[in-house]
């Protein structure tokens, strides 16, 4: 048996489970009720998202330096997971947001550093989807993958200056049987990141592997 | 033969693009007939009670900054370009950074006249009178258009080699010097006495570490970028 599908199979049943614990499994938090259970997706998707656009960056760095195309693949793959996850935390946040603080959004750091996060990595995946295949806009890629982590630093500073206020740590106050859902969901949908990553991967390599197969063929007369 | 140092080739390729510039003022005049249609967008658009106008320029303000400055760092490269002379300037024994550096200058003293034109016409079409924090957003907007023109001027030269690069640049740019458009802003708000907060002084040294840091960034990744 190959383990690829194995993981996939063993990740969906994770997924049930973890619909479990965020459901069932833990106990109603007292001041915020129910919607509260948002959180055990909301956060590790905030995560997740943060090492996406690390290892985006990582992949950026690497491909400048090493002119690999692997390094650019890596770095494209894990751009496209982060920013299906960095979509997940801008649904389920204001959807907490609204009940809780009473509007869907607030200009407060971490949200806007968020923002702006998926906003470059929008423009990462359309440069990418848009901007044509060749070594010139892998660099190009490469580049903004490159400038894009230092600038979130900057955009959750100034937002900082600008607001001065912090909104309330929820993880570090909550009981153990909480946090024990919230990291094993974390642990599942890390899983399922990973899983994602790899796959984008391989397609990507694919579809590298086969335009250049086209381009030899059409090279030989034969089509 | 040894290779020419780095400020001179910073000098020569800043003074060679601004004497093609001032000969044919292609980019100047776009960039600035740019800013004039852009402060009359602005000025129908937002124009009210003095109160009003008065916390609303600096974001009309730093917009303009953008919106021009996007037009002068696509065509950063332009003429290279055109005229197959890009392959020659990077095969050139001269530092790649040296080069990126003219450019930047380049780009911002490009900024600077467009902006010398935009900033009294919008702050008299909003009528709103700056002259006593005249200098103070002077020193923001000069080190703004330096933090776009550093952010901006690498990634115009990638774009080169992407397809619909003028559509994607401000796509790419924008996200990437909003930190210097939220400081921008609220200096200027503060210098204008509508923004609440300690002290303009302070946003400008936020703009000046942006500058730095992806200032001394992208000369060190330039190398990078543009080998063979």
């Amino acid at each position: 048996m190959k383990p690829f599908p194995i993981a996939t199979a063993l990740s969906a049943l994770g997924l049930f489970a973890a619909h479990w614990l965020a459901f069932d499994f833990v106990p109603m938090e007292r001041t915020m009720g129910a919607v509260q259970r948002i959180f055990y997706f909301h956060v590790p998707s905030a995560w997740l998202c943060y090492l996406g656009f690390l290892m985006c960056f990582v992949g950026s760095v690497g491909y400048l330096w090493t002119r690999r195309g692997r390094w650019d693949l890596f770095a494209l793959a894990s751009a496209e997971v982060g920013l299906i996850f960095g979509f997940i935390v801008l649904i389920t946040g204001p959807l907490w947001a609204r009940p809780a603080w009473g509007a869907w959004w607030r200009w407060e750091p971490r949200l806007v550093s968020m923002a702006l996060m998926v906003l470059i990595f929008c423009a990462y995946w359309v440069l990418r989807t848009y901007g044509g295949s060749g070594e010139g806009v892998k660099r190009f890629a490469a580049i903004l993958g490159v400038f894009g982590a230092p600038n979130i630093v900057f955009v959750h500073l100034a937002v900082r200056k600008w607001r001065g206020t912090h909104p309330d740590q929820v993880v570090a106050r909550s009981d153990s049987d909480m946090r024990v859902a919230l990291y094993s969901i974390l642990a599942i949908m890390l899983v399922v990141f990973v899983l994602l990553v790899v796959q984008r991967y391989r397609i990507h390599k694919n579809a590298f592997r086969v335009r250049a197969l086209r381009r030899r063929l059409s090279r030989l007369g034969a089509m | 033969m040894n290779p020419p140092g780095f400020l001179s080739v910073v000098g020569v390729v800043l003074a060679k693009d601004l004497r093609t510039e001032l000969r044919s003022k292609q980019t100047l005049m776009t960039m600035a007939m740019f800013g004039l249609v852009l402060t009359f967008v602005f000025a129908f658009s937002f124009v009210a009670d003095p109160a009003t106008n008065r916390k609303v320029l600096p974001g009309a303000l730093w917009a303009s900054l953008l919106f021009t400055g996007t037009l002068g760092v696509g065509r950063t490269f332009a003429r290279e370009a055109e005229l197959g002379a890009f392959a020659a300037l990077v095969l050139s024994p001269a530092d790649r950074a040296a080069v990126l550096l003219g450019k930047m200058l380049g780009n911002l003293a490009m900024s600077i006249v467009v902006m010398v034109l935009v900033v009294p016409l919008l702050a008299l079409m909003l009528r709103v009178d700056i002259t006593a924090t005249a200098a103070i957003i002077a020193l923001q907007l000069l080190l703004g258009a330096l933090g776009f023109a550093v952010v901006g001027t690498p990634l115009a030269v990638m774009a080169v080699n992407a397809r619909f690069a003028e559509v994607l640049l401000p796509i790419v740019v924008f996200p990437l010097v909003t930190p210097v458009l939220i400081a921008g802003v609220k200096g200027t708000g503060i210098a204008l006495g509508t923004t609440i907060g300690e002290d303009a002084w302070g946003w400008v040294q936020f703009i000046a570490a942006f500058d730095v840091a992806f200032g001394v960034g992208g000369l060190f990744l330039f190398e990078r970028m543009v080998t063979e």
